[in-house]
């Protein structure tokens, strides 16, 4: 009977008993202390929020801002318009979409075990839409407890495309990366195809120009209604994920593994499942479908912070809120008067940025 | 000595075909067994079963007389720990993160790991010899590495019963002799050990009790003495001395062909 002998790897030094040796990568140093990050965020989001309400067609500067807060100068009529009625729910919105993209894709990403999941590869933006426009084109009277059917039905498409999806995706224990993206750019197309068809039933031609700029990815200007009940659910969902986080790092081990230290892995997965959904769903109706904002953030924040997803939680919703902030911003004034669509800006900062992680990978996500 | 787990019966199917069948034995509080059988004997099913993982088509799994179905998920995770033959993770997860997640069963859904978590953690990292690793990251390991870091992992359980689906894999000699005195210290702390190993020489003079899977035949279990005899060992391998003339006969065939 022989005795295996252990194969000393390249890349691992036999000799590792100072816990790093030369060109051994560890993961303490540098990475920033998730507090320090926070606090750099939350400034860096106010600040953000202020150049993007100073920013447009009519400039307002950030000291007139100050001064109206603090009440030493009043704003023209024409200012306080502007602010209130055109600025600040936007840029409000753009935070809450980016906020529920990014968080929608930290979960979806831990659930996969993969960094490319999003809520737009993963077809989940797609399902949200169709069901948005079945409720406008055929429910745009109902509602139900104070949610709007479309509301509600666009939660439900999000919810039920990452289920097929991720049941298309997972074999034996296993989530496959080709059927998964595969998958999802199916369904995706489908569904956002489909909801062309919508239009024949359109009679005064509104749904027509919410569907349009949906797809492209327009953030609008809200109500202060809507934007208050997104900022409720999505505040709702960050709560409702906070335990889930410690769960994603045990479910990282593989779902048997998180099974055998004690975990529900079906009550886990379902969970993450409609929060995640919920979260898209809030994103999806401020905003459409917006690419690659849910890909990209989480993954920068890993970089900075490693995988804990309890630490990556709030970096990743401050973070995502800015990121779409200043892209929405840009969005509305790169070819002013003229505004490109945020969700084509995304496209094309994301597309290449997709590429470039698809080919990091290689095969070490093959699993 | 009390029963801590005892298989009844026990069957399980996979894909149509049988894996386990009539699998009956009981691990007595303490005892140090060794599972051994052929490649595809159903090790590694008979452990997952064991640990609870998997459940089988019939007879009955009990933990301390209590049917294993009936107890809490969380509750079995504090009782029992597998370490399995395969770790992948998602993500790039240091070691010291990997094994803080064998406190998984201790910690409350928003409570964070308390003092007695990062005790257990700093001396399952030492036992297993993994704590000068433990700031690298995992996947980056060698296969000797991670093995010790996947038993660490399965002590920060603080575990009655540890499950070791083969675990001198990967291991060179001078850690194989590593592993087995942290196997005889964690007996002596009372911890009750069954191993699936392939290497018949460390289960000689190493483990209380033998487990003999062989295809189609009940579990067969007693000392290593009583059990590692050449006729039944040649048995339950399947190595039959006339099996090398037929190879080479088919070997030659073969060449034949190939002409």
């Amino acid at each position: 009977m022989a005795i295996e002998i252990a194969t000393v790897s390249n890349t691992s030094p036999a000799s590792s008993q100072d816990g790093s040796p030369a060109g051994v990568r560890t993961r303490e140093k540098g990475r920033l202390s998730s507090l320090a990050l926070i606090v750099l965020l939350t400034v860096a989001l106010g600040v953000v929020t202020l150049a993007s309400l100073a920013t447009g067609a009519v400039s307002i500067s950030p000291r007139t801002i100050f001064a109206a807060m603090l009440g030493y100068q009043p704003l023209t009529e024409m200012q306080r318009l502007i602010l209130f009625h055109l600025r600040l729910p936007r840029v409000l919105a753009s935070g809450l979409v980016g906020s529920g993209l990014a968080l929608s894709g930290l979960l979806f990403q831990g659930l996969f075990r993969n960094p490319i999941a999003d809520p737009y590869v993963i077809g989940s933006s797609g399902g949200a839409i169709f069901g948005a426009c079945i409720g406008i084109s055929f429910f745009s009277q109902w509602s139900v407890f104070g949610f709007s059917a479309t509301a509600l039905l666009a939660f439900a498409g999000s919810a039920a495309t990452m289920a097929l999806v991720y049941s298309l995706a997972r074999s034996a224990g296993k989530t496959n990366v080709v059927t998964l993206l595969l998958a999802g750019f199916a369904i995706s197309t489908m569904f956002t195809n489909s909801s062309y068809f919508f239009e024949l039933f359109d009679k005064t031609g509104t749904g027509n120009r919410i569907l349009l700029s949906w797809l492209h990815g327009v953030i609008g200007i809200p109500a202060w209604t809507e934007l208050g009940v997104s900022a409720v659910l999505l505040a709702l969902a960050t709560v409702a994920s906070l335990p889930l986080m410690r769960t994603l790092n045990t479910l990282a081990l593989g779902d048997e593994y998180a099974q055998q230290l004690g975990i529900r892995v079906e009550l886990a997965r379902v969970s993450i499942i409609l929060i995640g959904s919920l979260l898209t769903a809030v994103a999806v109706a401020l905003g459409g479908m917006i690419s690659f904002a849910g890909l990209i953030v989480p993954h920068v924040a890993r970089l900075l912070l490693g995988p804990d997803h309890v630490r990556l939680l709030p970096v990743t919703a401050l973070a995502g809120a800015m990121f779409l902030m200043l892209a929405d911003t840009l969005a509305r004034t790169i070819f002013a008067p003229s505004e490109v669509p945020v969700g084509i800006l995304m496209a094309f900062i994301g597309g290449p940025f997709f590429l470039y992680l698809l080919r990091k990978m290689k095969r070490s996500y093959t699993v | 000595m009390s029963c801590l787990l005892r298989l009844d019966g026990v069957h399980f199917d996979y894909q149509g075909h049988r894996v386990l069948r009539q699998t009956s034995f009981d691990l007595e509080e303490g005892s140090c067994s060794a599972l051994i059988g052929l490649n595809g004997a159903g090790k590694t099913t008979l452990l997952r079963i064991a640990a609870g993982v998997l459940r089988p088509a019939s007879g009955s799994v009990s933990l301390n007389g209590r049917p294993m179905e009936a107890i809490p998920l969380k509750e079995v995770a504090r009782t029992i720990a597998l370490v399995p033959q395969q770790l992948e993770l998602g993500f790039e997860f240091t070691v010291q993160q990997v094994v803080e997640q064998g406190r998984t069963p201790f910690i409350g859904m928003l409570r964070g790991p308390g003092r007695s978590d990062r005790i257990a953690v700093d001396r399952a990292l030492d036992l297993a010899d993994v704590s000068s690793l433990r700031h690298r990251v995992f996947n980056e390991l060698s296969g000797g590495e991670r093995q010790r870091v996947k038993i660490a992992l399965g002590l920060a359980q603080q575990p009655r019963l540890l499950l070791l689906d083969e675990p001198t894999q990967n291991l060179d000699i001078g850690r194989q002799v590593e592993l087995i005195d942290l196997l005889h210290f964690l007996r002596a702390e009372g911890i009750t050990i069954l191993a699936s190993m392939h290497d018949l020489h460390l289960v000689d003079k190493n483990f209380s009790t033998v487990l003999l899977l062989s295809p189609g035949q009940p579990l067969a279990s007693g000392s290593p003495e009583q059990m590692l005899k050449p006729s039944i060992l040649e048995r339950a391998f399947q190595c039959p001395p006339d099996r090398h003339p037929l190879l080479i006969e088919r070997a030659e065939l073969y060449r034949r062909e190939a002409r």
